[in-house]
């Protein structure tokens, strides 16, 4: 039986545990982004709680997103892809789990930590200093057991989806550890070991790298697996991909001080920030291009797989995104942008379009693979599609209105010099735009819904029907 | 022009030094790279990769585990 044999020769418990918390968490951490998104255009909803304002839940959303959902997903996709692209089981079963439990210890850690106000004060890495151990630790014991896996690989080449992954956990664990440096006072509050204007630097070096190398170096190593995997042919091209492994390596170290423009950073650094920030379209829309093109000539498989579609969909938001983010960081369209909604819908063009949305694809093709079946319901992964395009394009569309409108308010002047338009004035301007953004918010998350629910009885249909054919095991379990 | 681009070479310190010198042999690793990949004799050495994820379809296609 084929399954028997794969489930022999890989260790695909653990890759399907992480691969139900990874959509578990998905709608846990947009339902609260939802949440908060609805306190901003309606602040009655933070009950004069002081754990459900926004200041508290926005660090509990963005944690829950990219370390609960997305390191799930990096966990299930890179044990996943590391054995069948090694073809060896992971080096170490038991280290596996203990990643498993250890990273659920961390997220329930930030569940409670955070909406207590129990914060570091460090965007994207709030998390107090014994919980910032327990990150390094665990991170470490998944970076080994995925590199001793390669180490035991059968194949001569290390395929570019687990250089991709191995970029990824070199680079988490040193920005993470940099970045995390901190004189503890007590068990639960510390002081970075950075002041002024180094500790800003510290901070978006390890800010924008963690979506450089987290959030796109990682989903990337999804992508050079999946596309080719679910289209069913190989990546478009091989020696581009290796060029967009090495220069994406090199150039996003760069990038940080772009978040530091007109601030005491010396202006040079801002400078090189956008430079190099510019250059990075070049091997950004090269991976897009070459994901894309892995459909050359086969077109007609967007009609039917809507699997496939997520993955393609979320290649174009990368493009967007990866062209936006540049110009976004040069001097004279950053002078309009930041501190605008223009970043935030930025942000979310990259986390919904890209990153969540290629995790989809993957998730998917993993749970019919992993549990030997189709999906439960196609009409439903389609829903989930168009649920997920319409809520991005909802959301993103209100954020940049919102931001250029903002940033066009805060400049503007009166003849005599003074500024046109009060704070307050552009705050009470925002309203619409923060409504719409909730709006788009929840049809989003009402297709996380759509897809755990689709997910949920498509392992209990295939849990309760062993009677698949052996013929057909074997297709589906490859 | 002349201004923007003027270097006071004797202020530079170890870390500058450092962080010089890497980068510049970043740029040059970084062109060594372009020219391997894209040279045409290394084609078929490389492209012969894209065909990884599909080596363990081969293993249990038809039930038969080699």
């Amino acid at each position: 039986m084929a399954t028997a044999q794969v489930d022999d020769k890989y260790n695909f418990d653990v890759v399907r545990w992480f691969t139900v918390m990874a959509i578990v968490y998905l709608v846990v951490g947009t339902l609260v982004g939802v949440w908060i998104a609805s306190e901003l255009a309606w602040p009655v909803l933070n009950f004069d709680l002081a754990e459900l304002t926004f200041g508290r839940l926005r660090s509990l959303h963005t944690n829950a997103v990219i370390f609960a959902f997305g390191g799930c997903t990096l966990m299930a996709t890179g044990f996943y892809s590391v054995q069948r692209t090694s073809g060896v089981g992971l080096w170490s079963n038991k280290l596996a789990w203990f990643v498993f439990w250890g990273w659920n210890i961390i997220i329930v850690s930030a569940v409670i930590t955070l909406p207590l106000g129990l914060t570091s004060g460090k965007e994207y890495a709030e998390l107090e200093w014994p919980i910032d151990i327990l990150i390094a630790v665990v991170w470490l014991a998944f970076s080994f057991n995925f590199a001793m896996t390669i180490a035991n690989r059968k194949t001569s080449h290390i395929y570019v989806s687990n250089w991709f992954f191995l970029s990824m956990m070199v680079m988490i664990t040193y920005l993470h550890v940099v970045n995390s440096l901190a004189i503890p006072v007590s068990l639960f509050k510390s002081y970075s070991i950075f002041s002024g204007v180094q500790d800003a630097m510290i901070q978006w070096w390890w800010g924008h790298n963690a979506v450089g190398f987290y959030l796109t170096a990682g989903f990337l190593g999804i992508m050079y697996y999946f596309v080719p995997k679910q289209a069913g042919r190989p990546i478009f091209s091989y020696r581009l991909s290796v060029i967009h492994f090495w220069a994406l390596s090199f150039g996003y170290v760069w990038l940080g001080a772009h978040h530091l423009q007109y601030t005491a950073l010396p202006d040079w650094t801002g400078s090189i920030g956008a430079a190099v920030s510019l250059a990075m379209i070049i091997p950004s829309w090269g991976g897009a291009i070459n994901g894309m093109m892995t459909l050359s000539g086969a077109w007609d498989k967007l009609r039917e797989d809507y699997i496939l579609r997520f993955l393609i969909m979320s290649l174009a938001f990368y493009a967007m995104s990866t062209f936006e983010g540049p110009v976004m960081s040069s001097k004279t369209v950053n002078a309009l942008s930041h501190y605008t909604d223009w970043t935030i819908g930025h942000v979310h063009s990259g986390a919904l379009g890209w990153v969540a949305m290629v995790a989809a694809g993957a998730l998917y093709h993993m749970i019919e693979k992993l549990w030997n079946t189709k999906m439960y319901s196609a009409g439903l992964v389609n829903l989930h599609f168009w649920l997920a395009t319409i809520g991005t394009v909802v959301y993103i569309t209100a954020m940049w209105v919102s931001g250029i409108m903002q940033g066009l308010m805060w400049r503007d002047y009166t003849e005599f010099g003074t500024l046109t338009y009060t704070f307050a004035e552009s705050v009470a301007a925002m309203h619409p735009y923060y409504a719409m953004r909730a709006i788009g918010g929840m049809i989003y998350w009402t297709g996380g819904a759509v897809m755990l629910y689709n997910t949920i009885m498509t392992i209990r249909h295939a849990s309760s029907n062993p009677s698949v054919q052996p013929s057909t095991r074997a297709t589906a379990a490859a | 022009m002349g201004d923007y681009f003027h270097t006071d070479w004797a202020a530079m310190t170890v870390n500058d030094w450092v962080g010089l010198i890497m980068t510049v042999v970043v740029f040059f690793v970084m062109i060594w790279a372009y020219v391997y990949t894209f040279n045409p004799k290394n084609r078929d050495k490389l492209e012969a990769q894209r065909h990884i994820p599909f080596a363990d379809d081969d293993d249990f296609r038809n039930g038969e585990k080699k």
